[in-house]
């Protein structure tokens, strides 16, 4: 079996490493012949627990490479994926496709014999219809059947979700594609990870429908955390009780300083504008991005407050900057809104972020860039984390107070204990939890 | 252990009986004298599956009885369980605890001894803290403490429910309280079930939150189903698409024409009360609650729009009108819109239901009530399932056919395989599953 991956972003990089350690030939295909060229010498130009080593491997094996040669590649493949990038285009929140018909017309000029050609970027409803239209325009010869086939990949644990999914979702219905998914997936398939087979609009649906549920989930979990601020309440131990019912269950039930990342803000606005063409408004959505948005700029307000009111002329320690921990992106991460806000209102604000510095750097001005943590709190008025990376959840609070000009902590992502903080002399502020840590 | 349960509606019955059933006396108390004869010759005033055989065999052992007595109950109680109603007030959303204060009043009166007061009942956070200041001003000698132990019941489940909880949830302060509702759930306990101890105010809060977040839940599958029918995708396939995934879960993700019953409609709307007044509005929430009340009456349209624009002068079936099969619980149920509605449309509404009809009969008027489920589809110009009992889950089509004026069914509950009744010669509507399926 050979494969073809148009584009080594994310999705396409992992994808293509995972396949091939199935044992499937695969070449990925990009444009940007410096990409290419890196990714020949070895370089992964993502950051991913685990890439580099599979990459390696199945290169060394002969079953993964890389080419610029989109044509050829096609042509040999029995299945050509298309892993482009699908941006939020300006102003309407809808996803860009461009990428994906220019990636389907080069495919079609290049298909040779019976070929699946299949979306694993993530792509709204109807684009692999549409796909199929630009293909068969293009050479109406070809012998071809598009199927849709998400990716549900998270960063920092992609490489364990491709090999042990929780399911596989295939959009196709003819036999012929199904087929050659089969044969790709078999490793799963034998493994008994669920395969939901549907049809295609189905598929690209399915992909929206959970990332906008758990963006819901989050939402929802952030809006309760402010109420229990405001009652007294506890939202982790909410948090615990109703994800112990079994029909709700425990995950993205932590409150935080709302969603970011590459996959979230994006989907969210790309279904609301999909259904809201389609004439069926998902109210929810819209609602939880409207909450979303004003959640990320009220977090710099939250910052504030901690600090007595106003941080004019103070210098406030940011660590963490990334979207999440382990990874360095920082697509529509909280700290692009609270940072700019710290900063407006008259704060100097000194950071660091193990991974995302280097990403951090083209999107915010003005920060002293810190060599660690504690370089970070050196003569600060107040400690704010952003991101929960695991350097950062057992500081030394001793050393802290000395560096810190005053014992004042405002915490994100809820990951000391309210008691223990008090009791080490720090005044303390998290996410819905009561102060004195009941 | 003994205790008193003040309040024999649904909670308070299905609490008492089952504390019983864990060999703990229980005195069930309601100041309707009717309703404890009934109780006491062996009538249940509510319908729930085994709850019958349970409180005839406790009371055969003498560990469950019934009383109007208030003050004997508690005097003699280790923990007083306040399970009586908390309905929607009128005009504003906030839940009537008119019944609670009243209850926390008289037991106050009737303390003897340390005793624990529960709130059982499904109450706003702060309720708690609120009984504790009635019982201390009542009674400024009492020695007690108040707990929030919220029930997680789900009509006609509530037995199973409350012997196999997924968690139980304990909102408590001080030692004793503590230990005495450890004893109580001690069969629990032993089955390591999670038992939660948290504050008063977080468990107050937990049973609200979780049952909020189940609503959105159905709320979102919902406007998934309507995305479906635009797009010609299949919801019943994103469902288990989405399901599958760990952090999701398939639970609450079957579509249907909106949330009812005792619990979703009233606690989303106090919750959103609760949180508008203490200044951290739940927008989320809100939205919810705005999208399944128009969602019960867009319903209607779909009927009528099924029918070919207009039911004037028709004849409508209508399979079901309990809010959700096994109970004949008619809150807030979507029937009550469809069918209002539909009778407004011109059309004449022929019903029936395996359970609800008595309770239905107080809530719906201007309806022709059918015997069973073929009588009613008599000679109808269409047929609409409203809720899914398992007798409406295999018709006889054929006979369907022959009944039926014209081979029209609207299934909002999506209990009918597409594909099958379409090629049987129906006209069929369902929640977001088209068929056949859009192609472009």
């Amino acid at each position: 079996m050979r494969v073809a991956m148009i584009g080594t972003g994310y999705v396409g990089l992992v994808s293509g490493a995972c396949f091939s350690e199935f044992g499937i030939d695969v070449v990925c295909v990009d444009t940007d012949a410096d990409k290419i060229a890196r990714l020949n010498r070895g370089e992964t130009p993502i950051f991913e627990p685990g890439l580099d080593a599979l990459i390696e491997a199945n290169t060394k094996s002969g079953r993964l490479s890389f080419t610029t040669d989109l044509a050829a590649a096609v042509k040999a493949a029995e299945a050509v994926f298309i892993a482009v990038g699908t941006p939020s285009r300006r102003g309407d929140g809808h996803a860009d496709l461009s990428y994906v018909y220019e990636a389907a017309r080069q495919i079609a000029a290049a298909l040779d014999g019976y070929t699946v050609v299949v979306t694993k970027s993530t792509v709204p409803v109807g684009t692999g219809q549409e796909v199929a239209r630009v293909i068969r325009e293009a050479r109406p010869d070809a012998d071809f059947d598009v199927a849709s086939n998400p990716e549900f990949l998270r960063e920092g644990s992609a490489i364990e979700d491709f090999m042990r999914p929780d399911r596989v979702v295939i959009g196709t219905e003819s036999e012929r594609a199904q087929a050659v998914m089969s044969e790709l997936y078999r490793p799963l398939f034998l493994r008994e990870t669920p395969i939901v087979w549907t049809a295609l609009q189905t598929a690209e649906l399915i992909k929206y429908a959970a990332n906008t549920f758990l963006a819901t989930k989050i939402t929802f979990i952030n809006e309760v955390a402010d109420l229990c601020e405001r009652v007294g309440a506890n939202v982790q131990e909410v948090a615990k009780a109703i994800g112990l019912d079994g029909r709700i269950g425990a995950k993205f039930l932590h409150p935080g300083p709302g969603y970011g990342g590459s996959c979230f803000p994006k989907d969210t606005r790309a279904l609301v504008a999909t259904a809201r063409d389609a004439g069926a408004p998902l109210t929810i959505i819209e609602q939880v991005v409207a909450v979303n948005d004003a959640r990320k700029k009220q977090m710099a307000e939250k910052i504030i407050d901690a600090c007595g009111g106003s941080v004019a002329g103070k210098t406030i320690a940011v660590l963490g900057l990334t979207f999440k921990p382990n990874t360095d992106d920082m697509r529509e991460s909280a700290s692009l809104d609270i940072v700019p806000a710290l900063q407006d209102a008259g704060a100097t604000v000194r950071a660091y972020d193990p991974e995302g510095m280097d990403e951090a750097k083209d999107l915010l001005n003005g920060l002293v860039w810190c060599a660690d943590a504690y370089d970070a709190m050196t003569g600060a008025d107040a400690v704010a984390i952003l991101t929960e990376w695991n350097q950062f959840r057992a500081l030394d609070l001793g050393r802290m107070k000395g560096l810190l000009k005053e014992p004042l902590m405002i915490d994100l992502r809820n990951i000391y204990n309210p008691a223990e903080m008090a009791a080490a002399g720090f005044r303390y502020t998290s996410v819905g939890r009561p102060e004195n840590g009941i | 252990m003994r205790i008193a349960m003040i309040g024999t509606g649904y909670v308070g019955l299905v609490s008492g009986a089952c504390f019983s059933e864990f060999g703990v006396d229980v005195v069930c108390v309601d100041k309707d004298e009717s309703k404890i004869k009934t109780l006491e010759a062996g009538g249940l005033p509510i319908y729930e599956p085994g709850l019958d055989n349970l409180v005839v065999a406790n009371r055969r052992a003498g560990r469950l009885s019934f009383t109007t007595d208030l003050a004997g109950a508690v005097a003699e109680a280790d923990a007083v369980f306040i399970a009586v109603g908390t309905p929607s007030r009128r005009g504003d959303g906030h839940a009537d605890l008119s019944y609670v204060f009243a209850a926390a009043e008289e037991i106050a009166k009737a303390l003897d001894g340390y005793t624990v007061v529960v709130t059982k009942s499904t109450v706003p956070v702060g309720t708690g803290r609120e009984v504790k200041h009635i019982i201390a001003n009542t009674r400024p000698d009492a020695d007690f403490d108040v707990v929030s132990n919220p029930e997680f019941l789900r009509e006609g489940s509530a037995i199973n429910d409350f012997m196999r909880p997924d968690r139980v949830v304990i909102g408590i302060e001080g030692h004793r309280a503590r230990e005495l509702m450890r004893e109580l759930y001690r069969p629990l306990y032993l089955a390591e079930t999670p038992i939660i101890f948290t504050s008063l105010e977080t468990a107050e809060l937990i049973k609200y939150a979780a049952n909020t977040f189940l609503a959105t839940k159905i709320t979102f599958i919902n406007e998934v189903a309507d995305l479906c029918e635009r797009v010609g995708a299949n919801v019943h396939d994103v469902a288990k698409g989405i399901g599958l995934d760990g952090r999701i879960g398939r639970k609450f993700l079957h579509p249907g024409p909106g949330y009812g019953g005792s619990c979703f409609p009233k606690d989303t709307l106090a919750l959103v009360r609760t949180a508008q007044e203490a200044g951290a509005p739940l927008r989320i929430i809100e939205t919810v609650v705005d999208i399944n009340a128009k969602r019960k009456r867009a319903m209607a349209d779909v009927v009528i729009e099924t029918c070919g624009g207009s039911v004037a002068g028709k004849t409508i079936a209508i399979l079901g009108l309990t809010f959700k099969p096994n109970t004949d619980d008619m809150r807030d149920a979507p029937s009550l819109d469809i069918v209002p509605a539909l009778i407004e449309a011109g059309a004449s509404v022929r019903a029936f239901d395996p359970v609800g009809m008595e309770e239905a009969k107080k809530l719906l008027s201007g309806v022709d009530w059918g015997d069973d489920a073929y009588a009613t589809m008599q000679d109808a110009d269409a047929l609409v399932i409203v809720t899914e009992w398992n007798e409406f889950r295999a018709l006889d089509l054929e006979r369907v056919k022959r009944l039926l004026k014209s081979p029209i069914l609207v299934d909002l509950r999506n209990i009918y395989e597409p594909r099958e009744i379409v090629e049987q010669g129906f006209t069929y509507r369902s929640i977001g599953r088209p068929y056949p399926p859009r192609r472009d």
